[in-house]
């Protein structure tokens, strides 16, 4: 459909982010037979859902201190095994107590989980050495529980993939610029275009504000007050994945106690600080944040002190704060759903915020709810059953390792689970390499241009992983640039678009810029520009706010 | 084992030196990991192609304005005029065939269609003297089906900006194909070693013969002639177009090939090169350097009366930055760089890094310093010296070669 088309719909709901959270909420309101509207002003996931550990929480974490969340993980948990198999890993996690920590905590730690539904076996120190050989050995406790790795990209993709197989649109790069505001009842939104700078207005019976921590700007734009808790939270990525299990401390939640194992990687954080709400946009990991995780890492796992750390990036939590929620209620349980009729007299307008990542599906259950009472829609919601596209029961497992597959078409089923079955594989061009490290083929940056709104190399990386392994796009970003260039007939932007590419990768790595981090980086300055005289090319300034 | 001289670091400037060397009857040993930057080079040296974003077409002219913290001022402006005869006489003599002169620059044409300043670029590779007077109107890009190591896209998209009509052909030969099966053998220097027989490349020039139509020059990515040029010489005259490579993405196969002739001519001219192996430590006797131990020769130092430091920079582990500071790490000399990890790098990667212009820190002569103290026999050359930036000026191969030249000249005063 062509774009204008999109515009001239009236739609029973339009959800203004592109997360999890609101790539949820399309699902399940067009599940529920409802006409959707999506609208994302930069890529999916590339907020909060695009920058966190990738953690699929057992609840563990959150078992001492708010019981009630817990629940909430281990119920979501079990159903993202299910219905978002190809984006789940399950690897378990383990709860270690280390010399420096309380080891009186683990009971009270296992007393929580049990309280919560999450399994939760101590085991030997020893035994935990055995089954997670990269854990700290000095540790003098460990629990086990049912943590596991998620893609987040994965299943932001799957779930706007599976809403669009219903009749919703979905529309990235359009940012809302305000509310179609009539007698206290809003009806639609004002959107920009971004990739022509056009100004369009889109009608809706609904408007869900799913935007994350940026809902506070969002709600002002229609008169309504949010105060939201900017928490924000540094990362750092090593470039081997030392460990197979979740690792976790055992203590009160503090800086830097998760490592988890994603793909061919793994990921140390958290630090957490209050910023001011002005700042979410600056998502620049300072020194000190990269000392933090470091000093912190290294005790949950030694060999991290001498892995390669590849980048650090930062993501901001949307927690809502307490003195605005009449109820009082929905603070303590981390999501919030705020039907602005009732709480500011202003009709239509629905904001879904506070939660995590991992309760996205609970989150737009509750949302789609909300919207279905205001439309008068009765029809159950079936998103705690129904597979996403991918993950369907038939579809072929990962780690299927038998020879009907080559690295790329495994490499494939990993990321897009029974739909890589529609990658062209039928030529030896399209099973052809593209990126080495993640075992990208020609037909899966097709496959990805063609069904998953891919503009850009950016785009396309949160699509297939391409240049996210090792080498974090070497020589896999000319070829895909060029690759890319050619499938959206745009060979003259391919020049600015792997620009813009490798420094949106240099972003990550400029934090933690030394050892082979810094050697990588003028290998990439000495391909890039010396050999290939990118920079006498393109100009890059002020273009990066379309990645 | 005892030396006149020991170099370590065997790439384009080591080499460079111990051939200047062992022309002159020194016994030499270069220490070599195997690795070489010469790996991204497209098939051209560089004097100096940029000062502060500006592009220089006269590098002489323009390296009498440089710093004098730049290793040109420090062998002298005024020498470079020389210095460049004799390394452009030195490749002639390992039987690199380069085009260029050192009063003014030329341009060569990258991968992606750029063109960038140049000194000398090797004969069979495309070279364009004057941009306002290209060589040919009516290019055909010959595109090998499944290479996607030359961007053919922005390459083609590039050579029409500059004024070329451009079609892309894209072709294939069987033996192309059966290698294609297996992906990692479609990179340049696979498909340069395969191509090394008349059969294959007859083939090529079949495709090149029924396809190129009416172009006035046949432009193919460089993978050919893994040792020498005669592949190019031997496709030219089976192919009715006069043909031209340009550069593909790394391993770039006309890099790898000089570094191959440089390395046959330094062995010919009685040199040693002890490849695969890499210094880890030195013995110092005050103010000179006495012997250099290496991974492979164990408790056998190698004991020579000068030394060359040809390490180059980040890449080759001349230089090493870990989490607090910036180090050389086989001898443990001064090193030029700042010391707050902050000013490393800047937030926008096309910007100049300042870790590019990080190095060890040199006299006047090019000679090293351990903490404070002049080594009096020991220099730095190439890319491990300070106060360049080889990305942005556009002088790392100049600079590797003329302080090579200008080290072995103090070495023989």
């Amino acid at each position: 459909m062509v774009t204008s088309d999109i515009y001239n719909k009236e739609y029973d709901v339009i959800i203004i982010g592109g997360g999890a959270t609101g790539a949820g909420t399309a699902r399940d309101c067009a599940l529920r037979g409802l006409s959707v509207l999506l609208v994302e002003r930069n890529d999916y996931s590339t907020g909060a859902t695009g920058r966190n550990h990738g953690l699929m929480h057992s609840g563990a974490r959150y078992a001492v201190t708010d019981g009630e969340s817990a629940s909430e993980c281990i119920s979501e948990n079990m159903i993202l095994r299910r219905i978002a198999r190809h984006c789940v890993e399950e690897t378990d996690g383990l709860f270690i107590t280390l010399p420096e920590d309380d080891l009186q905590y683990q009971q009270t730690f296992v007393e929580a989980c049990q309280r919560a539904g999450i399994r939760a076996d101590v085991i030997d120190p020893a035994e935990a050495r055995s089954i997670e050989p990269a854990v700290n050995p000095d540790l003098i406790g460990a629990v086990r529980v049912p943590d596991a790795s998620i893609d987040p990209f994965r299943l932001t993709v799957a779930n706007l993939l599976d809403a669009r197989l219903h009749g919703a649109e979905t529309l990235n790069y359009h940012e809302v610029e305000g509310f179609i505001i009539n007698q206290e009842r809003v009806e639609g939104v004002k959107l920009l275009n971004k990739h022509d700078g056009s100004h369009v207005e889109v009608r809706g019976r609904v408007v869900v504000n799913a935007s994350g921590i940026w809902g506070q700007r969002i709600a002002q734009m229609a008169g309504v007050k949010i105060s939201m808790f900017p928490a924000r939270g540094a990362l750092l990525i090593f470039g081997h994945r030392v460990n197979n299990m979740v690792i976790n401390r055992c203590r009160k939640p503090a800086n830097a106690d998760i490592l988890v194992p994603d793909d061919t990687v793994c990921v140390i954080g958290t630090t957490s600080d209050r910023i001011p709400i002005e700042t979410v946009d600056d998502m620049r990991v300072t020194r000190e944040e990269v000392d933090v995780l470091l000093r912190e890492g290294v005790k949950i796992a030694p060999s991290l002190a001498t892995t390669r750390i590849i980048r650090a990036y930062a993501g901001v939590r949307p927690l809502v704060a307490s003195d605005d929620d009449p109820s009082g209620r929905s603070i303590s349980r981390g999501i919030v759903c705020l039907d602005h009729a009732q709480r500011d007299g202003l009709e239509g307008l629905i904001t879904i915020t506070g939660g995590k990542m991992m309760t996205y599906r609970l989150m737009a259950e509750i949302a789609t709810n909300a919207v279905c009472a205001k439309v008068g829609n009765n029809a159950p919601c079936v998103t705690a059953t129904q597979p996403l596209p991918g993950s369907e029961e038939d579809a072929p497992r990962q780690g299927d390792t038998s020879k009907r597959y080559s690295f790329g078409q495994r490499a494939a089923i990993g990321r897009h689970g029974s739909l890589a079955a529609r990658i062209e594989k039928d030529n030896d061009i399209d099973n052809a390499l593209v990126c080495e490290c993640e075992g990208v083929t020609v037909g899966e940056i097709k496959y990805a241009v063609h069904q998953l709104h891919v503009h850009n190399l950016v785009n396309l990386r949160r699509r297939t992983r391409v240049g996210m392994g090792t080498c974090q796009g070497k020589l896999c970003s000319c070829r895909a640039a060029s690759l890319l260039g050619e499938l959206n007939h745009d060979v003259k932007h391919a020049q600015e678009d792997l620009a813009l590419f490798l420094d949106e990768r240099w972003k990550g790595m400029r934090p933690v810029a030394w050892g082979d981090t810094l050697r990588e980086a003028q290998l990439t300055a000495t391909i890039y520009q010396g050999l290939c005289g990118l920079d006498n090319a393109v100009n890059i300034q002020g273009k990066e706010d379309m990645q | 084992m005892r030396m006149d001289t020991v170099i370590i670091g065997g790439g384009l400037s080591g080499l460079t030196c111990g051939i200047a060397l062992a022309k002159r009857g020194q016994r030499v040993a270069i220490v070599a990991s195997g690795q070489s930057t010469l790996m991204f080079n497209g098939g051209s040296m560089e004097l100096l192609g940029s000062i502060g974003g500006k592009t220089v077409t006269s590098p002489l002219e323009a390296i009498a304005t440089l710093p004098q913290s730049h290793p040109y001022s420090k062998i002298g402006a005024g020498n470079i005029a020389a210095l460049a005869a004799s390394a452009k006489e030195l490749l002639a003599d390992a039987g690199i065939n380069m085009e260029g002169n050192t009063s003014a620059n030329h341009w060569r044409i990258t991968p992606m269609g750029v063109a960038k300043p140049a000194w000398l670029t090797l004969s069979d590779h495309l070279r364009i003297d004057n941009l306002d007077n290209l060589p040919a109107k009516r290019v055909a890009l010959m595109c090998i089906r499944g290479f996607f190591d030359e961007p053919n896209g922005m390459l083609a998209q590039g050579l029409r900006d500059l004024g070329f009509e451009v079609k892309a052909i894209e072709f294939t030969t069987d033996d192309i194909t059966t290698l294609r099966r297996s992906p990692s053998e479609m990179r340049a220097s696979s498909l340069a070693k395969h191509l090394g027989s008349n059969n294959a490349l007859q083939r090529v020039a079949d495709q090149i013969n029924a396809l190129a139509g009416d172009a006035d020059i046949v432009l193919l990515p460089s993978v050919l002639g893994q040792n020498d040029d005669n592949d190019f010489q031997s496709l030219q005259a089976m192919a009715r177009k006069p043909l031209r490579l340009v550069a593909t993405l790394p391993p770039a196969v006309a890099g790898m090939r000089m570094q191959t002739q440089l390395r046959h001519y330094f062995k010919m001219l009685g040199g040693n090169y002890l490849m695969g192996d890499t210094a880890v430590s030195g013995a110092f006797d005050g103010d000179r350097l006495t012997s250099i131990t290496t991974a492979k020769l164990g408790d056998m130092p190698l004991k020579a009366d000068q030394f060359v430091l040809a390490t180059g920079s980040f890449i080759s582990r001349g230089l090493v930055a870990d989490y607090e500071r910036v180090y050389e790490p086989v001898l443990g000399l001064d090193v030029d760089a700042d010391a707050d990890r902050e000013q490393w790098t800047r937030f926008n990667i096309l910007e100049p890094q300042a870790y590019m212009g990080y190095g060890v820190a040199t006299d006047g002569n090019l000679r090293c310093s351990k903490q404070g103290t002049t080594i009096q026999n020991l220099h730095a050359i190439g890319s491990v010296l300070s106060g360049h930036d080889a990305v942005k000026m556009g002088d790392g191969t100049g600079v590797s070669m003329l302080t090579a030249l200008a080290a072995a000249q103090s070495i023989l005063a």
